[in-house]
């Protein structure tokens, strides 16, 4: 049924097999892994057959938070659509909101001023620093658990993922669900003081992650946790859809700053962090560097952000100011997960809402790659490999 | 009620099933003469432990469990007032629900809540949990959880921020104290009529004419320079090898059903290698073209590598009832996503292994993003 | 007959003083877990939060009682109070001064790895019994961990009988005292056997990196899954006396007991014990949490070789060494 197969693990492993063919006598205890379970980030399910403790087979099971997004997205009028999509991917929704806006700039063929996308930048980085954070509390938490040393680093991850809600709060007034960007520009601008206290947290999140080092990718047990766990090739990573961090740690140099750039990429150097091994290990190693990279991107910016208007010279104010007669466009960006994308069909009954939005999440295709990676594990490796592939569930199911 | 008078209480129905569980021991006490004193006091000690103690069941669902994770963590502390998380349904006395609750999850939810051990008490955090915010009134959303569960606290908030949270534990203090019950939970069936009556209300209200004074921003003309930008390697291999010779104005290239696979294979064959994206949409007649029969159009897009990443996109047009090859055997990817595609849009992949529906429940009748299907489609409180 | 009186005095003061510092201990530990996680921990429920634990329990017992269905209903209700009986029941032969003893039995050393070994039999029936995946996995990774950890822990407790050349208890202590303490001398095997017996007590009592019997990440409570209430106590209480008495056979068999500067007694003991307690979280708020089978990994191929090395390197050392009993 696959045709000229690239990926050797493909072969090896057909997810719609009946569990039959694995063990004639069913003498395998199904676990249901989830939806409601302390690893499952979210309301994720997975039937897992398992032979002692090992994985036989891993059914992954989608939908539990399922919202109807395209569909109230088709309700919706373009400019009332940003505060839909923050709920999607709900830790980095600044990137959400980009991906969703640019897709509309690009139907309305509208150029977004300089200091915008500088500001947007600036944004996006300091979110893919703040999701970043929020997956190594999580991904510790998975593997040391909640009453013990994963809940430690846990917690610190959280104090500094605060000090980037700060400052978010100071620039949108909110703490998560944003609203700041808006079809050809930023609502908000940066208050005086804001370049100085992002320059402060940077500095003490900086300080900081070296420790975080030392206490994860240095530490013995999180090594004998991790490497060598839930190993995915680059063909299969390719053949997945799977972009971002787990591609790229898969040895795959992509990634969609540099390769495609948006914003003020293409002003900038970014340099992208790979790994060949494709383990846990390995998907851990490059957030880190990406951490690192986030923050000298974010100093860049605030050294080299220009002056001028933070929004296309025609505001937009009233829901249906925004009038799209047709087309159809898709636009990918590299969000902390991969890459976040929004596909919009407009035209139709009214020229004020999209026919279809369709919504590209990364952490979906990561999820596909459980049946193929999962079978082999033992159940320990299951939460470790699930962390370290980092989904999101608001987005996955939306 | 021990409440200060400042403080309006709404009149609250007793409901003996609601009422707080008491042990078969306390009862039997309470019959011996001469142990009212002594019972009294056991009684302020237990009430004391029970507020003092308040275990939390994060029935973490999105967003909101971000913000609980948040309220657990160093700056607020949940730690403080005695409060962790526990993350069995055993041992915990407080369902916090975060997050939106889908039908799909609803009887989930509602075994955990049953798996509880009394006395229990369940806080409601932010808006989905509340009323299913600006989700209620589509077709997977539950319009609230108190039509499942009967709400103790009701906490406010997109997210409600972790300082909230915190606030609302020391609610459910006061109200444990003041040894309020829970009223039951709404009445399901009343509940969806009451919703369908808000719905009727808001689209009454609701018109599609702009208020006020209209500020247009860009009106797109069709026959401008297309949207999808192609790049030459896929332009040749579009002309040479498909026969496509002009490319519409209003999107990607459109492929015959019996040729698309064909392109898939050759575009992953030279440097395409990455499934960005299978879309497909129900159009009905006359949408989106003045002339066009009601139609599916597939859209795929494929990404290249490295520098200069570009996607090479094409539709397929199908008519009502006809499938389209699946792509499958190519990408692996493309498994979730035609089966999302299937089960919302109800397109037919053909040769997909498993074509189940997989964000909706096995047994859901119609496919939501049909433009048939309602867009405000009240559900039935949960399924 | 007077044995028996003195025997029950001492049981019921120490099970007594044992609950009280478990008391204080679980709120010590949320205190310390809290400032190593740059938090407060509780303040609010009595005097800086010293209320906490007696709350938490208060609320516990009013809990409703849930038997699962299909559980197994006997083994259900016995495998807590086995827990507390198995956990308490060790510290009857350590001597906490040289008259604070319960029971001073000749073979005390091979009663408290017996005793020790029970331990797995309700960790086991709380697992099977109750009729959830999650603690049956839980159960059986109790076992593979209690049993295979036994082999280290009786080796290394070995070290210190050679040494002595008593089982007794009090003797090995009263010998440290007249001597050195094991983990100071003779260094070698004295301090390995030392960090090995802690090891293999982080093991027994399924602490972190251990605990994944438990291994909440994993699954859920492990085998504590099912239990509400008074049971959930009970073995919360096991967990908590299980570390305790080990710190405490740990301090009287290498730390030298009741001996101490200045003035030796039962303080020097109490000090020593909590000091192993803390260690013991210490270590828990801060690693992560090991794979089965690697932790099976780290017994069979390195515990339990270096252990039968300082077997024989304690005998030889009684053998050549003049003057060294």
């Amino acid at each position: 049924m696959t045709e000229g197969l690239q990926s050797a693990r493909r072969g090896a492993i057909d997810p719609h097999l009946s569990i039959r063919h694995y063990d004639a006598d069913a003498d395998l205890m199904l676990l249901h892994f989830g939806p409601q379970h302390p690893s499952t980030h979210g309301v994720f399910r997975m039937d897992l057959y398992l032979d002692g403790e090992v994985i036989v087979k891993a059914t992954p099971f989608l939908g539990y938070l399922h919202r109807g997004v395209e569909k109230l997205c088709e309700k919706l009028t373009y400019v009332q659509q940003t505060p839909v999509v923050d709920k999607n991917d709900y830790v980095s929704p600044m990137i959400n909101e980009q991906a969703l806006n640019m897709a509309f700039e690009k139907l309305l063929k509208l150029e977004v001023p300089r200091r915008a996308r500088w500001l947007r930048t600036l944004l996006a980085e300091l979110q893919r620093l703040a999701s970043h954070l929020l997956w190594l509390g999580t991904f510790t938490l998975d593997l040391g658990g909640a009453l013990g040393g994963g809940s430690t680093l846990f917690l610190h991850c959280f104090r500094e993922r605060e000090l980037i809600l700060d400052l978010f709060e100071e620039l949108t007034g909110s703490r998560f669900h944003y609203n700041t960007h808006t079809i050809g520009g930023n609502r908000h601008d940066l208050p005086a003081g804001l370049a100085a206290k992002v320059e402060v947290a940077l500095a003490a999140i900086a300080a900081r992650l070296g420790e975080y080092e030392d206490l994860s990718l240095g530490h013995a047990i999180f090594q004998a946790r991790t490497k060598g766990v839930g190993t995915l090739d680059s063909d299969l990573a390719l053949e997945l859809g799977i972009t971002g961090p787990i591609l790229r740690a898969s040895g795959v140099d992509h990634d969609l700053r540099r390769d495609a750039p948006y914003h003020a990429y293409d002003e900038l150097t970014v340099n992208v962090a790979t790994e060949h091994a494709g383990d846990c290990f390995a998907r851990a190693s490059v957030r880190f560097a990406e951490m690192r990279e986030s923050i000298r991107l974010c100093r860049a910016v605030l050294e080299g952000l220009p002056e001028g208007p933070i929004a296309a010279s025609k505001a937009v104010r009233l829901p249906t100011a925004v009038k799209i007669a047709s087309g159809q466009v898709y636009v990918g960006i590299e969000g902390p997960r991969g890459e976040i994308g929004t596909f919009v069909i407009a035209g139709g009954d009214t020229p004020t809402t999209p026919y279809r939005l369709k919504i590209r999440a990364p952490s979906m295709h990561a999820l596909a790659a459980i049946p193929y990676v999962m079978p082999g594990a033992t159940l320990s490796d299951a939460v470790a490999i699930l962390g370290s592939l980092d989904p999101i569930m608001g987005e996955v199911d939306r | 009620m021990a409440v200060s008078d400042t403080r309006r209480v709404l009149p609250v129905v007793r409901d003996e099933s609601a009422l707080p569980y008491e042990h078969p021991l306390y009862r039997s006490l309470l019959g011996v003469p001469g142990l009212s004193v002594a019972t009294a006091v056991l009684d302020q000690l237990l009430e004391w432990g029970a507020r003092n103690s308040l275990w939390v069941f994060p029935m973490a669902t999105s967003c909101c469990g971000i913000e609980l994770m948040s309220a657990a963590a160093s700056r607020v502390d949940l730690d403080r007032m005695g409060t962790i998380v526990r993350a069995t349904p055993r041992q915990a006395d407080v369902m916090v629900i975060a997050g939106t609750i889908t039908t799909k999850m609803a009887p989930r939810v509602k075994a955990l809540w049953d798996q509880m051990p009394e006395p229990k008490w369940a806080v409601a955090m932010g808006s989905c949990a509340i009323s299913g915010d600006f989700y209620r009134n589509l077709y997977p959303v539950v319009p609230g959880i108190d039509t499942i569960l009967p709400v103790d606290v009701y906490i406010p908030g997109c997210p409600p921020n972790p300082e909230a949270l915190m606030h609302g534990l020391l609610r459910l203090q006061e109200k444990i104290k003041a040894r309020t019950g829970a009223p039951a939970p709404r009445d399901p069936v009343l509940a969806a009529a009451q919703l369908a009556a808000a719905i009727a209300v808001s689209s009454n209200d609701r018109s599609d004419e702009p208020v006020g004074e209209e500020q247009e921003l860009l009106v797109q003309a069709p026959d401008e320079v297309p949207f999808t930008e192609i790049a030459s390697d896929y332009d040749t291999i579009l002309r040479e090898q498909f026969a496509v010779g002009e490319f519409p104005a209003d999107g990607a290239p459109i492929i015959p059903a019996a040729r698309h696979h064909e392109l898939a294979r050759t575009l992953r064959a030279s440097g395409y290698r990455q499934l960005v994206y299978i879309v497909a949409t129900h159009c009905k007649a006359k949408a989106l073209g003045k002339t066009s029969p009601e139609r599916y159009e597939v859209a795929y897009g494929l990404r290249s590598l490295g520098k200069g990443s570009n996607v090479a996109s094409w539709r397929v047009q199908l008519e009502p009832g006809a499938s389209v090859p699946s792509l499958v055997g190519l990408f692996a990817g493309a498994d979730f996503q035609e089966r999302e595609q299937f089960d919302l849009v109800g397109v037919r992949f053909d040769g997909h292994p498993d074509l189940r529906r997989i964000m909706l429940a096995d047994d859901y009748e119609g496919h939501p993003l049909h433009k048939d299907f309602p867009a405000d489609a009240p559900c039935a409180p949960w399924r | 007959m007077s044995g028996l009186v003195h025997g029950a005095q001492y049981a019921v003061m120490i099970v007594s003083s044992l609950l009280a510092v478990i008391a204080i201990g679980i709120w010590f530990e949320r205190k310390f877990a809290g400032r190593m996680q740059s938090r407060l921990g509780p303040t609010i429920v009595g005097p800086v939060g010293l209320l906490q634990p007696l709350a938490d329990v208060v609320k516990l017992l009013q809990k409703e009682d849930i038997v699962p269905k299909d559980a197994d209903r006997a083994l259900f209700d016995l495998a807590p109070l086995l827990a507390v009986l198995f956990s308490l029941g060790a510290a009857a032969v350590v001597p906490f001064s040289p008259t604070a003893v319960a029971a001073d039995l000749d073979i005390g050393v091979l009663f408290i790895l017996a005793i020790g070994a029970l331990m797995v039999i309700p960790t086991f029936a709380a697992g099977w019994a109750s009729n959830n995946k999650f603690a049956l996995l839980g159960g059986m990774r109790a076992v593979a961990q209690s049993v295979s950890y036994a082999v280290p822990l009786v080796l290394v407790v070995m070290v210190p009988v050679i040494l002595s050349g008593s089982m007794r208890v009090s003797e090995i202590v009263t010998f440290q005292s007249e001597h050195h303490w094991f983990a100071v001398w003779p260094i070698i095997p004295g301090l390995p056997a030392f960090a090995l017996f802690f090891i293999a007590m982080l093991a027994e009592s399924n602490r972190i990196p251990f605990d994944i019997p438990e291994a909440e990440s994993e699954l859920v409570a492990g085998i504590t899954t099912e239990y509400t209430g008074a049971k959930f106590v009970l073995f919360y209480m096991a967990e908590y006396v299980h570390t305790l008495v080990g710190s405490a056979v740990g301090a009287a068999l290498f730390l030298g007991g009741w001996d101490g500067p200045f003035k030796p007694g039962l303080h020097w003991m109490v000090l020593k014990t909590l000091l192993l307690f803390t260690a013991v979280y210490w270590v828990r708020w801060t690693l992560l949490r090991f794979r089965s089978d690697q932790l099976m990994d780290l017994c069979w191929k390195r515990l339990v070789p270096i252990a039968v090395g300082l077997v024989f390197l304690a005998a030889a050392w009684v053998q050549f060494v003049p003057g060294a009993r």
